[in-house]
């Protein structure tokens, strides 16, 4: 399947924490069908895995409607980008830790672990607008296209 | 591939052994945002039973993301809390190095077996 140009699947799911392990086996099919190595498939996993977390529990925070989340992969011919958008409040994207938290908290360690995995990382937020995540990993020797 | 395929997706199962005064809590499947809750609720069920030195089994587990780095964090803040300790059993590459990414090697005292464990238990 390596080698196909700028194949895009789009998947939708409940806002809801119970639907993230299908997001992330999706992702990790798709990375083993391009040729990712087991490391990098569980890189993408983990990565996927804690961008559909923030975008369930930042979705419907405090509120009874919770719309889906849209996950959306393109494979391109030497790397996968995943986009996950959801509809929730938003937030100022300044705000995002860049690294580990320093002292000894119980949050805070995901966007630092998806930045160390993956090899391009944005955050598109405001507050109001909803959040999109995207990640790019490039496959073994072709970072630099 | 097939294996990996297999164990993907799977629920937490968590099993509980105790070593003297050791209390070891053995996963198995995936610990996410979804399924950390029952393992936060064992870790906190221990520690109120009056049980401070627990260590948690990752030997068996598929997937751990920061939700479950987070609820294992909280563990070692409440035995800290009553002079306890929280270790993992780990020798798995895949999971041991979110540890490392995260600064967290530094944190849990770490065993490599489920011997390591009952060897530095007995020298104790």
């Amino acid at each position: 399947m390596s080698g196909d140009k700028n194949v895009a699947f789009e998947l939708e799911i409940p806002a809801n924490a119970k639907y993230i392990s299908l997001a992330r086996l999706f992702a990790g099919s798709i990375a083993r069908r391009m040729n990712f190595s087991e490391d990098s498939v569980d890189d993408l996993k983990i990565a996927v895995s804690e961008m559909c977390t923030n975008a369930v529990v930042h979705t419907g925070n405090g509120t009874a409607e919770k719309p889906p989340i849209n996950i959306r992969f393109i494979m391109g011919e030497e790397s996968l980008t995943v986009e996950v958008q959801d509809r929730g409040p938003g937030f100022d994207p300044r705000c995002v830790l860049e690294s580990p938290p320093s002292e000894l908290l119980e949050k805070g360690f995901g966007i630092p672990l998806i930045r160390s995995l993956v090899d391009v990382f944005e955050c598109q937020s405001s507050p109001g607008g909803g959040t999109k995540v995207t990640i790019t990993k490039f496959l073994p020797g072709r970072e630099r296209g | 591939m097939v294996d990996n395929e297999v164990r993907e997706g799977s629920e937490l199962d968590i099993a509980l052994e105790h070593v003297g005064d050791h209390s070891i809590v053995v996963l198995s499947g995936e610990v996410d945002v979804y399924s950390a809750p029952k393992l936060r609720d064992t870790i906190k069920n221990l520690v109120e039973e009056g049980r401070y030195r627990i260590v948690v089994d990752l030997e068996d587990v598929a997937f751990l993301d920061s939700t479950g780095l987070g609820v294992l964090v909280g563990g070692l803040k409440r035995v800290k809390h009553h002079q306890g300790d929280l270790g993992i059993i780990c020798n798995q590459e895949r999971i041991l190095r979110i540890f490392r990414i995260t600064g967290l090697t530094k944190v849990f005292t770490i065993y490599s077996s489920r011997e390591d464990l009952l060897a530095s238990i007995k020298g104790a």
